[in-house]
């Protein structure tokens, strides 16, 4: 059964962490108090989510304060001189100076976007929500075509030169490499047909976001490409994928076409590509871009809140499929903003990709007013 | 000698990589297509089980290459599976990529091999 005591996770949208932080810098004394007192609790209800869906919050037990207060952004940049052996030498520690190593200053950048991304909108620490510092190697192997995110480091190869560029040259690679972490940790959503193309569609939607924020994009003014940049000039392309018109970022010779679906009914039954990850993660990518270009405004302040969320939502099943999450996230929308705009146009973006989440699929947690967003909530009348 | 490279996983779904791409040795300058020809029995290829190396957990967009060799009537198909670390098998994936590379180059148009 769903009810209200189990949704715990959004009390941090109490006040947005950017805000909470200045308080906590220049507020009053009691101000400082309360914010530490907001910054905490989020942390003790995330344990509290880990210890399973029963707790109540009598048995609240609280971690240590000082702990959740301060962001703590530590990256550490390796360079592995084109081996594959790791850990090759650390060139640039947390506050030094950008070197002359391109590659070395794009990772050191896209780690601190990402974190600074998942600190300022949502209120995370690290990946691991717990300050885990962040790793990247830079220079991996000889004309690598990869980056990724192995369970505790960052690896970048430099590109072929042919076919693809370095791939630290998109902030967006970047971040969806990282929100693999975040998945991972929250979820995780195995990496096999529909819960792995959420999965990848989870790491699209925040890499999106993570690039919005840097550019300061409204969702109208975003072109919600994912690796835009990644390509050679030799390659018939603009990027590996489009949220907004999936199926259209390339059409080469050699890579072939983007095969990318935007509706169920072009969903692709394969086993190749561990049952289609990269292939229908592109419905779910349309369904977030159609509810943030319907809400307009900044894409992470209400579709991205929701997103994440419904990511954190204890009801996350490992091998979950597009319909159940559909169904969460409007669980979220409503949780996060009540029933009305949010809820409706999660619904009809899920709607206009072929997938049906009814009235009745959705049993509705008593909408808890105080934990949205006090600037997205202020001067709105009541609904019914 | 026959060689054919299929290439899964990274950043997207790549089809034209995900389809076998074959190897032509001729079209290679001798001394690289014999340094193939090494690399394959250096890494006793015929002798490999079907996969090598397991996918870890918790690595996503990992990349997979599955080669075929023909030689002599025996055809034999082996997966791998990143990281690849045994030295041999390491540096035959890195010979057949770069020749795959080489040969896609040559084959477009105004572009040196
Ligand atoms: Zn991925």
């Amino acid at each position: 059964m769903f009810h209200p005591t189990r949704h715990r996770h959004s009390i941090h949208c109490i006040l947005p962490p950017y805000l909470a932080r200045s308080i906590a810098q220049n507020g009053t004394s009691e101000q400082r108090e309360r914010v530490l007192r907001t910054l905490s609790t989020d942390s003790t209800f995330r344990a509290l989510r880990l210890a399973g869906s029963r707790t109540t919050p009598s048995t609240l037990v609280t971690r240590p304060r000082a702990m959740m207060v301060e962001s703590a952004l530590h990256r550490t940049i390796f360079d592995l001189k084109n081996s594959e052996a790791f850990p090759g030498t650390p060139v640039r520690f947390e506050g030094q100076e950008a070197t002359d190593d391109i590659a070395v200053t794009e990772a050191y950048d896209g780690l601190g976007d990402t974190y600074n991304f998942f600190w300022e909108i949502f209120g995370r620490n690290s990946i691991d929500g717990d300050g885990m510092p962040l790793q990247a190697f830079v220079h991996y192997g000889n004309n690598y075509d990869n980056a990724f995110w192995d369970g505790r480091r960052m690896v970048f190869g430099d590109g072929d030169g042919d076919l693809f560029n370095r791939f630290t040259i998109c902030l967006d690679v970047i971040a969806h490499e990282l929100a693999h972490g975040v998945t991972e940790d929250e979820g995780p959503l195995w990496y096999f047909r529909q819960a792995g193309a959420l999965n990848e569609s989870m790491s699209d939607v925040f890499g999106s976001l993570v690039r919005q924020m840097k550019l300061n994009q409204k969702a109208d003014a975003a072109d919600w490409l994912i690796g835009k940049g990644l390509f050679t000039d030799n390659v018939e392309g603009v990027a590996l994928r489009s949220m907004k018109n999936p199926g259209t970022a390339f059409d080469d010779d050699v890579l072939g076409k983007d095969p990318q679906p935007g509706h169920m009914k072009d969903y692709v039954r394969t086993w190749e590509d561990n049952g289609g990850v990269h292939i229908n993660s592109g419905i779910p990518n349309r369904a977030f871009y159609l509810v943030a270009s319907h809400l307009g405004g900044y894409a992470w302040e209400r579709a991205g809140r929701i997103w994440y969320d419904a990511i954190r939502d204890s009801l996350i099943k490992p091998d979950m499929g597009f319909l159940d999450f559909a169904r969460i996230t409007v669980m979220s929308a409503t949780r996060l903003f009540g029933p009305g705009e949010e809820e409706d146009a999660v619904r009809e973006a899920w709607e206009q990709v072929g997938i049906r989440v009814a009235r009745s699929g959705v049993r509705m947690p008593a909408f808890v007013g105080a934990v949205t967003q006090p600037s997205t909530q202020a001067g709105r009348a009541p609904r019914a | 000698m026959h060689i054919e490279i299929k290439r899964e996983g990274g950043p997207a779904y790549f089809p034209g990589l995900a389809r076998p791409r074959e190897v032509d040795l001729t079209s290679l300058p001798p001394e690289q297509a014999e340094a193939l020809r090494q690399c394959v029995q250096a890494a006793r290829f015929f002798e490999l089980p079907p996969v090598v190396g397991a996918l870890p957990p918790g690595a996503p967009d990992a990349r997979r290459f599955t080669l075929t060799v023909e030689e002599g009537g025996r055809r034999h198909t082996v997966q791998f599976i990143e990281p690849v670390e045994e030295p041999r098998l390491h540096e035959l994936l890195e010979q057949v990529t770069k020749a795959e590379r080489a040969q896609r180059r040559g084959a477009r148009p105004g572009t040196p091999g």
